[in-house]
C-alpha cells in the first residue's frame, strides 16, 4: 500500500492508494476433486497466512468463472474477472495449472467526520488488462527460466518437490514485482538494442567467437552494454526473459560497486586486479578467496527436444555484460573460472571502453540534446526490439516515466485498438488536457508517439509525426 | 478545429437537468466560431425537450435519481396499490397476444450447440432467487442451470462484500448488472466497452420497469422471492427483443437522442401548434412519429420528457403492429420520469397505411374517450391548415443522401446537438447497404463513443485509420460529431470536412432539427 499524494480536501487528508498485490496463488483442481479435499488443489498462496477455508473459497471461485466461461466459449478460457474492489488474472500455462494474481483497484479514502469510518472509493477503470495479464504471463516465465515447467518439477519429484519450488522461488518474487509502475513495456516485454556502428559491432562479434572457440564448453553467449542488448545466441522468447532478469534484477543489484571509488572498500575484487575491471556477477565474488564457491545458477532454455539446463555465468566490466552458458551437466572449477576470468577480463575492459568512446562520438554528430516536443515508444514484433524515450531508467524497484499515468494508459487503450484486428492501423487522439497521442501500426512494428504541442492541428500533428518518423525510423514505412 | 477546445471540458460534469433558454439572437451565423452549449446547430431555440442528456453518463450513473415531479402535475398518479389491479396478471399478455412479432420469436435452439453460443450478443434476465426471466436465445427452461450459475457468481463475490462486474475472455466478455430484484447479464462477441453493454442492460432494466413499475416488481419478489415473473411478462417479450434489435442499430439510443423527420419549418410549426391546440386536463406528452423519427413533441409546462423514457415509447410503437388496428390504450411507466407510477398511453395511427403515428400521454386511466377526441381536434385542424398534405409530402423522402452536404469521401456521419437532444444523419449509403454493413458501421461509431466518452479518461477527439475506412469523432461542450470517410479521405479532408459539414448543419437545422419546441 503505496501512499502517493496525501491531498488536503476540506481540511481533512485525503489518501490515494495506488493498485496492489492482494493474492497470488496456484492451483491445479484435478489434485482435490473430491470434496474435503480442495486444499490439495492449492499449490502456493500469497499470503500464506490466509486461512485455509478463505484459501479454497477463493479458489473454488476462480474454478467457477473459468468453468462458466466455458458455457459461452469453450476454446478462450476466462482471463480476467472486474470486481468493485479488485481484478483477477487468470492464466493457465499448462494443462490445468491455473496461475491467478488479484490487484487491487486504485482507491481513494475518504475520511468521515465524528469518528466515523473512512470513505472508500475504488477506481476501477484504472488498471489495464493487457499490462497486468501480461505480467501473470511474466512470472510464469521467470518462473521457468530458472526451474522449467511445472510438469519437469512433477516428474522429478511429485507435488511435494513442485511445492517446494514455488514456495521458494515466488516467495522472493512477489516482492519484487510492483504493480503501480507496470505499463505498455510490460505488454511488449521488449529489448533494448544498443546503436552501434558497424565496425564495434565486428568488434564484438569476432570477441564473442574467440572466446567460444577458446572455451569450447561455452554453449551460448549474449553481450550488453548499458543495460542494452548487443549480440545473443538464444532463442528470442528466451533472451526476452533472461534480458529482463538482467536488467531488473541482477544488474540494479551490482551497480552499487562500479558507481563507488576506486578505493571504496566496496570493490574488493577490483583492488587486487589492476589489469582489467572484470568481475563475475554470478558465482564467485573473489577468486583469490580459497573459500570460493564456483557454484553458478541455472535456467531453463528451449532446445529441440522440450528444454536443456544450463549454468548462467554473467560476467562484467565496466558498462559492458558478456553471458555465457554452459551445459548444467559439466561441473563448473575454479580453474575454468580462472582461465575465463584472465582471458574475458582484459578483452572486456578493453571493448568496453571502445564502445564508450563511440558512444560518444556518435551523440557528439547528432548534435546536442534539445527537449524534444515529443516523446516516443516503439516496439517490434519480429525482433522484439523496443525504444522508450518516455521511460527514464528502469531500475528494480520503479519505473520511472516522464508523462502522465493517464496518458500511459491511453497509450494501452490504443494498444487494445491494435490487438485487436490484424490490420494496419493509425490513431490520432486529443486528451482532455490537450495533449495529442499517436499510434501507428505497420506490419509487426508500433509506434506510440505523445506531442506536447497544445495547439496544433490534427494536420500538423499528423506533419510532426512524418518528420519523427523520419529522423528515427527513416528505413520503416508506416501506413499515412 | 481546436479553438473551441479548452471550453469542452466543462460539459463533462455540469449534468443539469434545467433547460436553457436561448435566443436567436445568441445564434452565430458562423457554426464553429464561438460555439457554446445551446448554440451550436440544432440547438433548440426557446427551451429543451428533453431532460437534459449530457450524454450516456446518465444512463449508468449508479445513483437513481428520483425526481418526484408528480406533486406539479394537475392530478396525482394513482397510488400503488391501484396499479397493481390495472396490470393484473393477464393484462400484457392480452394486449398483445395478437401479435406477430411474439410467435415469430423462434428460442427453441439447443443450447449446447455451437450456434447457439455463437450469437453475437446473449441477454439473460434473471431474478435475485436465480429464476430465468429472459433469454434472447434459447429457452428460459434450457437455460435455468446456466443462470442459476449466475446468480451464485453475483452472490458469491456480494458475500465478500465486493460486487461482480465482468469477465473477459478472448473475443467474449459476460458483463453482470445487478438492479435488485432483478439481475442482468449480457454476453457479448462484440468489440464493445463493458461501459456500452451495461448501457444496453440498463436499457433492457427500463424496459421491464416500463411494463410493471419499480414499485410493482419491488413488491412482487418482497411477497413471493422465488416468483415466476414470466407469468407477468408473457408475450411480451418481443418488446425485449426489437429494443436489443435496435440497440444494435440506432445511432440515437448510442447518442442517448432522438432524430427527426426532414421537414420544412413551416409544416412542423403548424403540425406542433396543432397539436399544442388540442390539449386536455390530463394531457402530460404528446407524441407525432414517423417511424422512428419525430415529427414533433408537445409537452406539458414543466414537464420534460428524458430521451430513454421517449426511446422506450419508440421501441413500444416500432415492436407492434396491433396498434395499426385501431386506437391503443396502454399503461406505460416510463422509469427515467416517475418508477412507481404508470402514465395511460392513446396511441394510434393517423391513416391505417401511413407511419404517421400520434402517441398523447396522460395521467388518468380513464382518459381514453378525452384522448380519442384530442386525436379528432387534432386531426381536424391539421386538415384545415394544409399542412396534413405537405407533412405527408415530406413522409415519402424520410431521410437524405450525404451526397446532398457535397463533402466528398464522406460516406456517413453522426451529428449531434447536446442542448436539444436531438442527432441527425444521412442515410446508409451504398457500402453500407447490408444489415452486416450497417451493424459494423454502427459498432465503429460505438467505439468512437465509448473512447471519447471513457468514465476516467475522455477524450476530446479521435481519429483512426484503417484499411476500409477513415473515422473522425469530436465532442465539445455544444455537439458530438462522429465522421466515417473512405480510406482514401486525408486528415487535411477531414479537418476541412468538419467546417463544411457544420456550416450545411447550421444551413438546414430548421428543416433537420426541432428548433422551437411547443408546450400547453
Amino acid at each position: 500500500m503505496l501512499m502517493i499524494s496525501p491531498r488536503m480536501a476540506s481540511g481533512m487528508q485525503e489518501k490515494q492508494y495506488t493498485p496492489s498485490l492482494l493474492s497470488f496463488f496456484i492451483y491445479n483442481p484435478t489434485f482435490g476433486p473430491r470434496e474435503g479435499e480442495e486444499e490439495k488443489k492449492i499449490l502456493f498462496y500469497h499470503p500464506s497466512d490466509v486461512e485455509k477455508n478463505e484459501k479454497i473459497r477463493n479458489v473454488g471461485l476462480c474454478e467457477a468463472i473459468v468453468q462458466f466461461t466455458r458455457t459461452f466459449c469453450p476454446t478462450k478460457p476466462a482471463k480476467s474477472l472486474h470486481t468493485q474492489k479488485n481484478r483477477q488474472f487468470f492464466f493457465e500455462p499448462e494443462d490445468n495449472f491455473w496461475i491467478v494474481m488479484v490487484v487491487r483497484n486504485p482507491m481513494i479514502e475518504k475520511p468521515n467526520k465524528d469518528g466515523k469510518p473512512p470513505t472508500v472509493e475504488y477506481q476501477e477503470e484504472e488498471i489495464l488488462d493487457t499490462v497486468y495479464g501480461a505480467v501473470v504471463r511474466q512470472c510464469y516465465s521467470m518462473y521457468k527460466l530458472f526451474n522449467g515447467t511445472f510438469g519437469r518439477a512433477m516428474e522429478a519429484g511429485g507435488v511435494e518437490l513442485l511445492i517446494q519450488k514455488l514456495e521458494k522461488f515466488f516467495y522472493r518474487y512477489l516482492q519484487t514485482l510492483h504493480l503501480q509502475s507496470c505499463d505498455l513495456l510490460d505488454v511488449f516485454g521488449g529489448i533494448s538494442f544498443f546503436p552501434l556502428d558497424k565496425m564495434t559491432y565486428l568488434k564484438i562479434q569476432s570477441f564473442v567467437n574467440r572466446v567460444e572457440e577458446s572455451l569450447s564448453l561455452i554453449k551460448y553467449t549474449a553481450f550488453l552494454y548499458n543495460d542494452q542488448l548487443i549480440w545473443s545466441g538464444l532463442e528470442q522468447d528466451d533472451m526476452r526473459i533472461l534480458y529482463k532478469y538482467l536488467t531488473t534484477s541482477l544488474f540494479p543489484r551490482h551497480s552499487e560497486p562500479e558507481l563507488a571509488g576506486r578505493d571504496s572498500p566496496l570493490r574488493p575484487e577490483v583492488a587486487g586486479n589492476l589489469l582489467h575491471y572484470g568481475r563475475f556477477l554470478t558465482g564467485p565474488t573473489n577468486l583469490k578467496d580459497p573459500e570460493a564457491k564456483f557454484r553458478f545458477p541455472k535456467i531453463f532454455v528451449s532446445a529441440e527436444d522440450g528444454y536443456e539446463e544450463l549454468h548462467l555465468i554473467v560476467y562484467k566490466a565496466m558498462s559492458a555484460a558478456a553471458c555465457f552458458m554452459i551445459n548444467a551437466s559439466v561441473e563448473l572449477t575454479r580453474d575454468f573460472c580462472e582461465q575465463l576470468d584472465s582471458l574475458v577480463g582484459p578483452q572486456l575492459t578493453l571493448l568496453a571502453s571502445d564502445i564508450c568512446e563511440q558512444f560518444t562520438i556518435n551523440r557528439r554528430i547528432s548534435g546536442p540534446e534539445k527537449e524534444p516536443q515529443f516523446k516516443f515508444i516503439y516496439f517490434n514484433h519480429m525482433n522484439l526490439a523496443e525504444k522508450s524515450t518516455i521511460h527514464m531508467r528502469k531500475t528494480a524497484s520503479v519505473c520511472l516515466t516522464s508523462v502522465h499515468p493517464d496518458l500511459m494508459k491511453i497509450l494501452g487503450d490504443i494498444n487494445c485498438d491494435f490487438a485487436r484486428v490484424d490490420e494496419d492501423e493509425e490513431i490520432i487522439v486529443k486528451a482532455m488536457t490537450d495533449y495529442w497521442v499517436v499510434g501507428k501500426k505497420s506490419d509487426q512494428r508500433e509506434l506510440y508517439v505523445i506531442l506536447n504541442q497544445k495547439n496544433a492541428n490534427l494536420i500538423e500533428v499528423n506533419e510532426e509525426v512524418k518528420r519523427l518518423c523520419a529522423t528515427q525510423f527513416n528505413n520503416i514505412f508506416f501506413l499515412d | 478545429m481546436d479553438a473551441e477546445a479548452p471550453r469542452a471540458a466543462v460539459s463533462w460534469e455540469n449534468g443539469t437537468l434545467a433547460p436553457v433558454d436561448h435566443l436567436r439572437s445568441d445564434r452565430a451565423d458562423s457554426p464553429t466560431p464561438g460555439l457554446v452549449e445551446g448554440t451550436e446547430p440544432g440547438a433548440g431555440q426557446k427551451s429543451a425537450m428533453f431532460v437534459r442528456a449530457q450524454s450516456f453518463e446518465d444512463l449508468t450513473a449508479e445513483s437513481e435519481e428520483l425526481i418526484q415531479r408528480e406533486a406539479q402535475l394537475d392530478k396525482p398518479i394513482e397510488s400503488a396499490e391501484e396499479l397493481e389491479v390495472l396490470v393484473g396478471e393477464k393484462s400484457i399478455e392480452e394486449q398483445h397476444n395478437n401479435d406477430v412479432a411474439s410467435e415469430n420469436r423462434t428460442k427453441e435452439e439447443d443450447v449446447s450447440s455451437e450456434a447457439w453460443r455463437s450469437h453475437r450478443k446473449h441477454v439473460f434476465v434473471l431474478s435475485e432467487a436465480g429464476k430465468p426471466i429472459y433469454s434472447r436465445y434459447g429457452t428460459e427452461e434450457a437455460l435455468s442451470s446456466t443462470m442459476g450459475v449466475m446468480m451464485a457468481l453475483v452472490s458469491f463475490v456480494e458475500a465478500e462484500k465486493n460486487i461482480i462486474r465482468s469477465i473477459h475472455a478472448d473475443g467474449c466478455k459476460v458483463v453482470f448488472l445487478a438492479k435488485s430484484p432483478l439481475v442482468l447479464v449480457g454476453v457479448s462477441r462484440t468489440c464493445q466497452s463493458d461501459k456500452e453493454l451495461l448501457r444496453e442492460l440498463q436499457y433492457i432494466y427500463y424496459q421491464i420497469v416500463s411494463l410493471l413499475t419499480l414499485t410493482q416488481l419491488n413488491h412482487i419478489f418482497q411477497h413471493k422471492q422465488n416468483y415466476d415473473l414470466r407469468r407477468l411478462l408473457a408475450g411480451s417479450e418481443y418488446l425485449t427483443d426489437n429494443l436489443l434489435h435496435r440497440l444494435d442499430r440506432d445511432p440515437g439510443l448510442l447518442l442517448s437522442a432522438v432524430t427527426c423527420l426532414p421537414l420544412p419549418s413551416s409544416t412542423r410549426d403548424v403540425v406542433s401548434s396543432s397539436l399544442q391546440a388540442a390539449k386536455a386536463k390530463n394531457l402530460v406528452f404528446s407524441i407525432l412519429l414517423a417511424g422512428d423519427r419525430l415529427v414533433t413533441l408537445v409537452r406539458k409546462k414543466d414537464q420534460f420528457l428524458h430521451h430513454i423514457d421517449l426511446n422506450l415509447v419508440f421501441n413500444l410503437v416500432g415492436s407492434s403492429s396491433s396498434f395499426r388496428e385501431g386506437e391503443g390504450w396502454t399503461p406505460i411507466c416510463l422509469p427515467k420520469f416517475n418508477t412507481a407510477g404508470f402514465f395511460h398511453a392513446h396511441i394510434s395511427y393517423l391513416e391505417p397505411a401511413s407511419d404517421l403515428c400520434l402517441i398523447l400521454v396522460s395521467t388518468d386511466r380513464e382518459d381514453f374517450f378525452n384522448m380519442s377526441d384530442c386525436k379528432q381536434r387534432f386531426l381536424e385542424r391539421l386538415n384545415k391548415r394544409s399542412a396534413y398534405q405537405s407533412l405527408k409530402e415530406a413522409l415519402k423522402c424520410p431521410s437524405y443522401s450525404v451526397e446532398q452536404v457535397g463533402i466528398p469521401e464522406l460516406r456517413h456521419f453522426l451529428y449531434k446537438s447536446k442542448s436539444s437532444g436531438l442527432y441527425t444523419s444521412p442515410a446508409y449509403p451504398v457500402v453500407y447497404q447490408t444489415d452486416e454493413e450497417q451493424e459494423r458501421l454502427m459498432g465503429l461509431y460505438q467505439d468512437l463513443h465509448s473512447r471519447l466518452h471513457h468514465p476516467t479518461r475522455p477524450l476530446r477527439s479521435l481519429y483512426r485509420c484503417t484499411e476500409s475506412e477513415n473515422l473522425m469523432a469530436w465532442v465539445t461542450s455544444g455537439f458530438e460529431l462522429y465522421l466515417c470517410f473512405s480510406p482514401l479521405g486525408t486528415k487535411a479532408l477531414a479537418v476541412s470536412a468538419v467546417t463544411k459539414l457544420l456550416k450545411w448543419i447550421r444551413k438546414e437545422e430548421d428543416r433537420l432539427f426541432i428548433l422551437s419546441p411547443l408546450t400547453y
